[in-house]
């Protein structure tokens, strides 16, 4: 039972913090940065493990939260700079990025086992397990203080939340009139850069947790709900973080009926919810367009 | 079984007459399957619940352990432990255990981190631990993990597998260590029968030749020169170079069957037969070796000896024979 609550909580966490995250990405038209950044990441960990000789996973982390951020910064730059279309300068990045990575693998690391799936991403049915254990374990003197993963994810989640409303009203001028902001002495470029931040490391901190296609399942879909629902930047992403929730919930159970993967359930009810919402708007917008003719 | 079932059945017909007859029929069943669950319950609650990675652990541990262990496997049948997916249920199955037992070696991947860390609070043991490290083979820095198809590695793994069992219920150690000698003495008696079987084998054809090098154990323990087409991870590619080799071999040995595993895809097999076969050499698919998964539960082949049997007869069959395999 505690491990089922470790895992909806870790799972509520990387969900709300994708959310959040995905509501500014939609925006700005780049919701692919996650899966862009997916991919970079083997640069990221070939590179740290040629340069310290090591798998241990901080080190790996490091490696592809500077590739992620690489990643998310360079795309920005091509499409401002360059003048290219955003998703074709994060196609750009990315494929590059990942290039590099098989390359150097082959050259350098072709005898062991070196990619994202066996050194970087997580499975979030074993996250109750990976637990961090302060104090002395021969002894029994210390506690356990819950799984590695949930802590990890609740740092990020809570930078994540108190950068948006310490700069809400700064974020919603830069996503909706950039020129309004430029006028009114925001540095643009400056909070562009900050929210790739937050993005790079919410999506590396989310593959340790959760593995891949959850993180770029939530980055998208929650958002894109909501996305078709609020009426303001506060409302999307109330509304996406609740979206996200729900999503976590239903997946749950439906991993626990059907005896399948967690993080594929998530991702489907996310999905589930968003045909749902589609439809809603359509039964609503019929019977709107039918009431002045009956009211006539 | 039997017996409770039968004067259910008269019951009902003697009260067929009677308006609620139906009625109480359904409530005796019910009340007759609430019984049965409730003594599964407590015959289940007697015994030591072992959840273990691959099939072939499972195999072991249901062998020295008998009715007085309730086994559970992780990866069923033709999952490639490599591309291995955890579901919600594995959850359940992995808190629920008394005892977890895995392979080790790194056929678990990252999984086998989550069970070192989990030893500190269960009891989690790799069947791998007390084979000394020079008995293993290397690849690089890593020791091949494939210890199933040498049945004298095996046997220590089943001896590490009496000796948790003994640990973990002191109160039946003398049961265990009955059925650990009986069936570690019939899958001695299986070695010398490989053997055997091997020797069978013309010397120069004593290849085998398959998708993975996952037959390593099997080549050293038995005498066999063994060629894989892709390295040891799954994951990885052959150049053109490694296939060129590979056919100047089965033409200078005069080769007659390779062979395809049951949980790596044929695709490449079938080209390199494709391949031989347009320079005029007479090549077959020798039939399908079970490698890193057992076949289905309930077929011959789904538990180890009749894994290991199926094994040793499509190879021998396919390189003795004088005319090709269909």
């Amino acid at each position: 039972m505690t491990n089922d609550i470790w895992i909806i909580a870790t799972a509520a966490l990387v969900a709300a913090s994708c959310a959040l995250v995905g509501v500014f990405l939609i925006l700005r038209r780049q919701a692919l940065i996650g899966d862009a950044i997916s991919h970079s990441v083997l640069l990221g960990i070939v590179l740290a493990y040629l340069i310290t000789d090591s798998r241990a996973l901080p080190i790996m982390l490091g490696g592809a939260v500077i590739i992620g951020l690489l990643t998310a910064w360079l795309s920005d730059s091509l499409h401002r700079v360059g003048k290219l279309q955003s998703d074709a300068s994060i196609g750009i990045i990315f494929t590059l990025f990942f290039a590099i990575g098989v390359i150097l693998i082959s050259l350098y690391a072709g005898q062991i086992d070196l990619d994202q799936e066996c050194v970087l991403y997580g499975e979030i049915a074993f996250v109750p397990f990976d637990t961090i254990y302060i104090g002395n374990l021969a002894a029994e003197s210390g506690f356990d203080i819950g799984p590695r993963a949930f802590w990890g994810i609740g740092i990020v989640f809570t930078i994540v939340l108190s950068s948006i409303i310490i700069s809400f009203n700064r974020l919603k001028t830069i996503a909706f009139h950039p020129s309004l902001a430029l006028s009114l002495g925001i540095n643009v470029i400056f909070w562009h850069y900050f929210l790739m931040t937050l993005v790079s490391m919410t999506t590396v901190a989310s593959f340790d947790a959760v593995g891949a296609i959850l993180v770029v399942a939530l980055l998208v879909i929650p958002a894109s709900s909501a996305y078709l629902v609020a009426r303001s930047l506060k409302a999307m992403l109330w509304m996406a973080v609740g979206y996200s929730q729900l999503a976590v919930l239903i997946g749950y159970a439906l991993a626990f009926w059907l005896d399948s993967s967690i993080s594929a359930s998530i991702a489907v009810s996310a999905g589930l919810l968003l045909f749902v919402t589609i439809a809603w708007q359509q039964v609503q917008s019929q019977r709107r367009q039918r009431q002045p003719i009956d009211s006539l | 079984m039997r017996k409770p079932i039968q004067p259910l059945m008269t019951y009902s017909t003697i009260s067929h007459t009677t308006d609620s007859s139906s009625s109480r029929v359904l409530k005796n069943l019910f009340s007759f399957i609430g019984l049965c669950i409730l003594l599964l319950s407590f015959s289940a609650q007697a015994q030591l619940k072992v959840t273990t990675t691959t099939g072939m652990i499972a195999d072991l541990v249901q062998n020295i352990g008998g009715r007085y262990v309730e086994v559970t496997s992780l990866m069923g049948s033709g999952v490639d432990p490599h591309l291995y997916k955890a579901t919600q249920g594995d959850l359940r199955r992995l808190s629920r255990a008394d005892i977890i037992l895995y392979n080790g070696l790194h056929l678990e991947g990252k999984m086998q981190d989550i069970f070192e860390k989990m030893a500190r609070k269960k009891p989690v043991f790799a069947v791998s631990s007390l084979i000394p490290r020079t008995q293993l083979l290397q690849h690089g820095h890593f020791p091949d993990p494939h210890i199933w198809f040498d049945l004298s590695l095996w046997q220590q793994a089943g001896q590490r597998v009496l000796q948790i069992l003994q640990q973990q219920d002191p109160k039946n150690k003398q049961a265990y260590a009955d059925n650990a000698q009986l069936y570690l003495a019939e899958m001695q008696q299986l070695h010398q029968w490989i053997k055997t079987q091997v020797l069978s084998i013309p010397p120069a054809q004593r290849i085998l030749i398959t998708a993975h090098d996952a037959f390593g154990y099997f080549g050293r323990a038995y005498g066999m020169q063994v060629e894989g087409l892709q390295g040891i991870s799954t994951a990885s590619e052959f150049g053109l170079q490694d296939i060129k080799q590979l056919k100047d071999l089965i033409v200078k040995n005069n080769i007659k069957a390779v062979f395809v595993e049951s949980s790596v895809s044929p695709r490449f097999i079938q080209s390199l037969v494709a391949g031989v076969k347009a320079e005029g050499h007479n090549l077959s698919i020798g039939g399908e070796l079970y490698s890193d998964a057992m076949g289905q539960t309930g077929t011959p082949t789904g538990h180890y000896f009749g894994m290991v049997k199926h094994n040793v007869k499509t190879i021998v069959d396919a390189l003795k024979s004088t005319k090709p395999q269909p």
